[in-house]
């Protein structure tokens, strides 16, 4: 093909990923023909063509900036806010309480917190949900915009002692600790319960490597297990792949290290993401001692999440 | 996750279109929307941002009519294609019965086709599903266009990069014209119902 041809069916390629908006290819195509313009010298009309090319360049880059910079989650008409709690709810329709869970951590999931929030602050109200509810509240709060409303919430819920138990909100407050910790603010919830041997056990260790600031990307941050129907022990996910997660068990943990088996299967996890908690099984599918580094003595256990 | 109601004779099923993004997914629920009126069971909801780009979802209920005396519906799902929308790809992905998987035959997007569809695999994976199991229909979309000159990959390239392993019915499309956008809806049905009858005898 001659240049000029051949400059002729770039354009044109460039012009038909544009109409398709597959935009970055399309400037890809005008990027090559302004080059192969720039090295022949001898073309006819070549400033005219370059000039055309660099505007259509030029018109690309803002279209692609425009994308780029567009909400990634509007909020969406209650219509469509209707549907996704229906489409996204999969429980047994038997199962009412499960089912509208589901539905609230869809709205959150698609961003919607306003919406996912007034749901929640209905679930709360009822005894089985109170928990799940609530922690999912403070993790709107946090994916919406501020840490300083999900501590407000739970102030809140600390001085109106009608609906939680302290347990309740013992495990609430745990759960917050966990994420300001993780966020490295330095703030200490005030609890409820006075005893502190509780805490010492139950709080997650403090991880040293970074975390990551796009937590959102993470899918599970957090865990909660209850192994062999024993006391609730919360821990940190390290990283993620696909549906197994790994976390560490502090080596002074004698009773979670003995209650984590191999083969153990785990009815009850309480995964915290980014947007929602959510319940899950699970299978303990490894456990290995950590014999060197800073995490020596901790042991490094992988759990298989079967039904997220 | 398809629904069975035996008793009342009713199947609701889920069929994702899955993709790259900009391959013609979109285009093809909105053909089925236009020419299929009869089937379709309420309004085609697209949840869309700047540029038309899916932003959630495209969804659109379809009754596919009496089978075996059994009323079949079926929701109608397309993804964002886009990367940055994994998460919200994945949950659209949840529950599906069966799959059509949207390749754009543009040779400019060969790399794009193939990532989306380990992406898939990755997800069916993540939720315990087998990618060489579950039911599954491949779509050549935009062949139009090699009559305008613009390159596009052969269908024996793209069965290599993308069919080698899985052995899906592959089916050539331009979903713009609605060609082919019929035929790949019918078979991935097809295959859907059996996949239903093996797991829950449905048509007894
Ligand atoms: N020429 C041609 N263009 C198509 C075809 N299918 C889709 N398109 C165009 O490709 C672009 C992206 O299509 P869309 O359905 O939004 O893609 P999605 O991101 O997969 O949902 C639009 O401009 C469509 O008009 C096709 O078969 N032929
Ligand atoms: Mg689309």
């Amino acid at each position: 093909m001659d240049t000029e041809s051949l400059i002729k069916s770039l354009l044109k390629e460039a012009e038909l990923y544009q109409s398709q908006g597959l935009l970055d290819d399309a400037k890809q195509k005008y990027d090559n023909a302004a080059a192969l313009i720039e090295k022949n010298p001898e073309l006819e009309n070549r400033q005219d063509l370059l000039d055309t090319v660099s505007e259509k360049i030029g018109a690309l880059g803002s279209d692609i900036d425009k994308v780029e910079k567009a909400s990634k989650s509007p909020e969406l008409s209650a219509k469509v806010q209707d549907l996704i709690k229906n489409l996204f709810a999969f429980s047994d329709e038997k199962d009412k309480d499960e089912t509208e869970l589901e539905g609230a951590i869809a709205l959150a999931k698609f961003g919607q917190f306003d919406a996912a929030l007034a749901e929640f602050n209905e679930l709360i109200k009822r005894d089985s949900l109170r928990v799940v509810a609530a922690k999912n509240i403070l993790r709107c709060h946090i994916a919406n915009a501020s840490l300083d409303d999900a501590v407000a919430q739970y102030g809140q819920w600390l001085s109106s002692d009608i609906v939680f138990s302290s347990q309740q909100l013992e495990s609430i407050r745990i759960f917050l600790q966990g994420i300001l910790d993780r966020k490295r603010i330095d703030k200490r919830l005030p609890s409820v319960v006075s005893s502190t041997h509780f805490e010492a056990v139950v709080t997650p260790s403090h991880v040293e490597e970074e975390i990551s600031e796009d937590e959102e990307f993470l899918d599970i941050t957090l865990i909660g297990i209850r192994p062999k129907a024993g006391r609730l022990i919360e821990l940190d996910v390290n990283f993620q792949r696909g549906n197994t997660i790994s976390v560490l068990i502090p080596g002074r943990d004698k009773d979670s290290i003995n209650r984590v088996e191999v083969g153990l299967k785990l009815d009850d996890v309480e995964c915290s993401s980014a947007f929602a908690v959510f319940m899950a099984s699970g299978t303990v599918i490894e456990k290995t001692r950590i014999d060197t580094g800073a995490k020596r003595g901790d042991y490094r256990v992988e759990i298989k999440i079967e039904s997220a | 996750m398809a629904i069975l109601n035996l008793k009342n004779r009713e199947i609701e099923c889920k069929i994702v279109y899955y993709g790259p993004g900009r391959s013609g997914k979109t285009t093809n629920l909105e053909h089925i929307f236009k020419a299929f009126q009869k089937h379709v069971k309420g309004e085609m909801v697209s949840i869309d941002t700047e540029g038309d780009r899916t932003l959630f979802f495209d969804f659109l209920p379809f009754g596919v009519g009496k089978i075996k005396g059994c009323d079949v519906r079926v929701q109608l799902y397309t993804v964002p294609g886009q990367v940055q929308y994994s998460s919200t790809r994945k949950l659209v992905l949840k529950g599906v019965d069966g799959l059509v998987f949207v390749a754009d035959s543009l040779e400019v997007r060969r790399k794009k086709n193939m990532i989306s569809l380990k992406d898939l695999q990755q997800n069916l994976k993540d939720y315990g599903t087998n990618i060489f199991e579950v039911p599954l229909v491949l779509q050549f979309n935009k062949r139009d266009l090699a009559e305008q000159g613009i390159p596009l990959m052969s269908t024996e390239d793209m069965e290599r990069d993308l069919n080698r392993q899985l052995k899906a019915p592959i089916f050539s499309a331009s979903a713009v014209s609605g060609d082919g956008v019929g035929q790949t809806l019918t078979e991935c049905l097809k295959l859907t119902l059996q996949s239903l009858q093996r797991q829950f005898n449905w048509a007894e």
